[in-house]
Order: C-alpha cells, then sequence, then structure tokens
C-alpha cells in the first residue's frame, strides 16, 4: 500500500491539509448525508468532527498516510451520522453536551481554559506539539526556534510545570468560589 | 536540566508508564513517603487533560476557519456550488 507523510508542523500546513480534505471527501460525505435527509449545516458539524477523530488518530500513528485515508475519513462521518441519529430516537443532548459534562469540574476546567488561552498561550502552543500533534522533537525544536531536541524537551518540562502550577491554583480557586 | 524539572519528567514517565523498572519502585517508594509529589502527580495528570481539550480546541478553530475560506473565497466558488446542489433539491 502507498504511504506517504502530511507535514502538520505549522497552522499554514494544517490549514492547507484541512483544505485538502474537504475538497476530496467532504462532496461524497456531503451527497451521502443529503440522501439521509441530513441538512448542509448538519453535513459541516458531523464532516468537522469526524475530521477531529480522523486527525488524533493520524497524530497518533506519526501522520503516516494510507492510501485509502478517505474512505476511512468517510467511514469515521457516516458512523457519526448514525450514531447520532441512533441517539436522537432516545434523547438529544443540548449543544453536544450532556449531564455527566456539565459537573462543577467541567465549569472550572473552561475557566482555567479560558485563563491559559490568553495568559499561557506559547506554552500551551508548545505542549499541543508535544502531547497532541505528537510531533517529532527535531521538527518542534525547528518550528520554535530552539538549538535543538534537548533545549526543546528543557521548555517542555518548563512549561509542564507552570501549566501544572496555573492550573492547580485556578482550580482552587474556582473551587472555593463555587463552595 | 534543573531537579524541579526531573521530577516532572519522572512524573510523566509514571504516568505514561514509560520508566524503566528500576526507577518506577524507586519512584512508587517516593511517592508513599513524600505528599508533596503525589500533590504534584494529581496536577500533572489534570495539566494533560487540560492541554488535550485546549488542543482540540485549537485544532477545530482551524478546522473551522478552513471551511470559512471554502465557503467563502473567490477562488472556491466550483466547489461550493457542488455542495450547494447536493442540498438544494429539498
Amino acid at each position: 500500500m502507498n504511504e506517504n507523510k502530511v507535514i502538520v508542523k505549522t497552522a499554514e500546513n494544517r490549514e492547507k491539509l484541512f483544505i485538502a480534505l474537504y475538497k476530496s471527501v467532504f462532496p461524497a460525505v456531503a451527497k451521502y448525508l443529503s440522501k439521509m435527509g441530513g441538512t448542509f449545516d448538519e453535513a459541516k458539524d458531523i464532516f468537522q468532527d469526524a475530521l477531529v477523530a480522523w486527525y488524533e488518530k493520524a497524530a497518533s500513528d506519526g501522520f503516516v498516510l494510507r492510501s485509502d485515508e478517505k474512505a476511512y475519513l468517510f467511514g469515521i462521518s457516516k458512523n457519526l451520522w448514525l450514531k447520532k441519529h441512533r441517539h436522537n430516537t432516545q434523547y438529544v443532548p443540548l449543544d453536544g453536551f450532556d449531564a455527566e459534562s456539565e459537573d462543577h469540574g467541567q465549569v472550572s476546567d473552561s475557566k482555567i481554559l479560558n485563563f491559559l488561552k490568553t495568559a499561557g498561550k506559547k506554552c500551551m502552543d508548545l505542549l499541543r506539539s508535544f502531547y497532541y500533534d505528537e510531533l517529532p522533537l527535531n521538527d518542534i525544536a525547528e518550528t520554535y526556534g530552539f538549538s535543538g531536541v534537548r533545549s526543546a524537551t528543557v521548555q517542555k518540562y518548563k512549561c509542564l510545570e507552570k501549566v501544572r502550577e496555573t492550573v492547580k491554583q485556578k482550580a482552587l480557586t474556582y473551587e472555593d468560589f463555587l463552595a | 536540566m534543573r531537579t524541579s524539572l526531573l521530577e516532572t519528567e519522572q512524573i510523566e514517565a509514571h504516568l505514561m508508564q514509560s520508566a524503566e523498572p528500576g526507577d518506577a519502585l524507586v519512584f512508587e517508594a517516593r511517592l508513599l513517603l513524600d505528599p508533596d509529589l503525589k500533590d504534584k502527580m494529581f496536577w500533572q495528570q489534570k495539566t494533560y487533560s487540560i492541554i488535550r481539550q485546549y488542543s482540540r480546541e485549537q485544532l477545530r478553530g482551524e478546522i473551522e476557519a478552513a471551511h470559512q475560506k471554502l465557503f467563502n473565497d473567490r477562488q472556491h466558488i466550483g466547489f461550493r456550488q457542488k455542495i450547494a446542489r447536493l442540498f438544494s433539491k429539498k
């Protein structure tokens, strides 16, 4: 099977990738969902969720893509649609949140996230590259301008430690507030 | 690396189960004796979950930006019309 590696180092790389995937797979997904009675907005939501699921899987595989990748992405979209409709017959989740996710833990998580999005963006982006995008160390060093792999690793732990302290401090503050 | 960073690295190895068997035993013994270390481990685990949530949100934003480009930029008009036709028959 043919294999190739996609480049996802920067936001520009990823935009190109998503536009390419939209162009090659979304028409088939939209056609299928339209036939199943779905609307454009539903097709958009389903496809975007499928892209997230696909990306997370691809990241854990080192972004080495196989030639049946498009069929795989189409399959995820189809499954998400079927799952959604099975659920709709039982209950309609409110804006994608179920009862469990509305507990206090989630409330403080979203407050912490909002804080980190502004106050800790630099570190959060670096940590994303390590843990979510799972980029190779030398790519991270190059993208963020570190002198090498070792310096990138040290910076990762510095950021992790800094964010850990912020998470602790903020979580405890919000708990006090809710108590 | 300074001592606290080495400790952060060891906590990570423990949580991700990537430590060498010998190091893992030493770390587990330290966990029993050092409540501060246990506390740091708790918050570090929470931090990984926050990083995941943050990253997913960022990724969703990037996907939405690509969508907006495709459905608003003049250069993609052919694609847009192709999709619109699929939903216009209802």
